[in-house]
């Protein structure tokens, strides 16, 4: 953020306090993370990555912008160049041919920058690891956020991206999977 | 006044609500497995673990082991065990940490 508009938003609960106010680095970081999640969800531009994937992730990924989920009223926007993005939304087993193109893109992203795995490839599920494949993107990339899903809905990758820029709760940790014999 | 534009306004909106409102169309999707760990023996898990294509469902001892990251939807588990697995319904499912995405279900404790 320049200084004139810091100046202008006195008062920014986005700015972090100062560092003496804060007791541990791991604090610091944390209010860091906080306020840059707080920048990125006004505007966040996102550039996908397709390192092996069927293809329908980036059917699911399309549909964002289309009339019914209109990613755009939510402030992301699709970004054709890593250099503009903010976001890397990675999908893909993250094949090991990928390897120099993948760390060239992450690199060409300004900095702070989020990476966001997409799809069961992305997280583990249909590849395991072999000759040609890391079996999951954080082998390769530093992830922020899982989305999971074969392929992940729309409404599914709305809820990853408004988790990644802090506006939505990440609920899977308290989810458990199981359903006594009384439901259903 | 073109007519779509009159006809816009007459059938409403059509872009979701989502993250204010929930979306209708979300109970259409398919969503991962939900267990009844009432149900689930030891050698139901391992039928489960050997139906499951993308490595999501494992035993280890009395537990079984679903990563929900790993997990496709495809629905093999529920038709495999009908009584003992339907569908979760939670398509809400961005973790911050794989970790999170893993899950214990303790079986029902009995051998086959």
């Amino acid at each position: 953020m320049s200084p004139a508009s810091a100046a202008g938003d006195s008062g920014n609960p986005a700015l972090p306090a100062s560092p003496a106010a804060l007791a541990s680095p791991a604090e610091a970081a944390d209010a860091l993370r906080r306020s840059v999640a707080r920048q990125f969800g006004r505007s966040l531009h996102i550039r996908t990555l397709d390192t092996g994937s069927c293809a329908a992730c980036e059917q699911e990924i399309r549909l964002l912008t289309a009339p019914h989920y209109d990613l755009h009223r939510l402030g992301f926007f699709f970004t054709p160049a890593p250099r503009h993005a903010d976001l890397l939304m990675v999908t893909g087993p993250m094949i090991r041919a990928f390897d120099i193109a993948a760390r060239k893109t992450y690199e060409a992203m300004p900095g702070p920058k989020l990476v966001v795995a997409t799809g069961a490839c992305a997280l583990g599920g249909v590849y395991q690891p072999d000759a040609f494949t890391h079996g999951t993107v954080g082998e390769t990339l530093p992830v922020d956020v899982w989305i999971p899903g074969c392929p992940p809905s729309p409404l599914a990758l709305l809820h990853g991206l408004l988790v990644a820029v802090d506006r939505l709760a990440a609920k899977v940790r308290d989810l458990t999977f199981t359903r006594s014999g009384g439901d259903r | 006044m073109p007519l779509w534009f009159a006809r816009g306004l007459r059938r409403g909106v059509v872009t979701t609500r989502y993250p204010a409102r929930p979306d209708p169309s979300a109970a259409e999707l398919p969503t991962p497995p939900a267990f009844r760990p009432d149900a689930l023996t030891r050698e139901l898990a391992d039928r489960l673990s050997l139906v499951c294509p993308s490595w999501a469902l494992t035993r280890n001892g009395d537990v079984l082991i679903f990563d929900a990251g790993a997990c496709t939807a495809c629905g093999r588990c529920r038709e495999a065990a009908p009584g003992a697995v339907t569908a979760s319904g939670e398509f809400e499912l961005a973790a911050t940490d794989p970790a999170h995405l893993v899950k214990r279900i303790p079986l029902l404790g009995e051998g086959p």
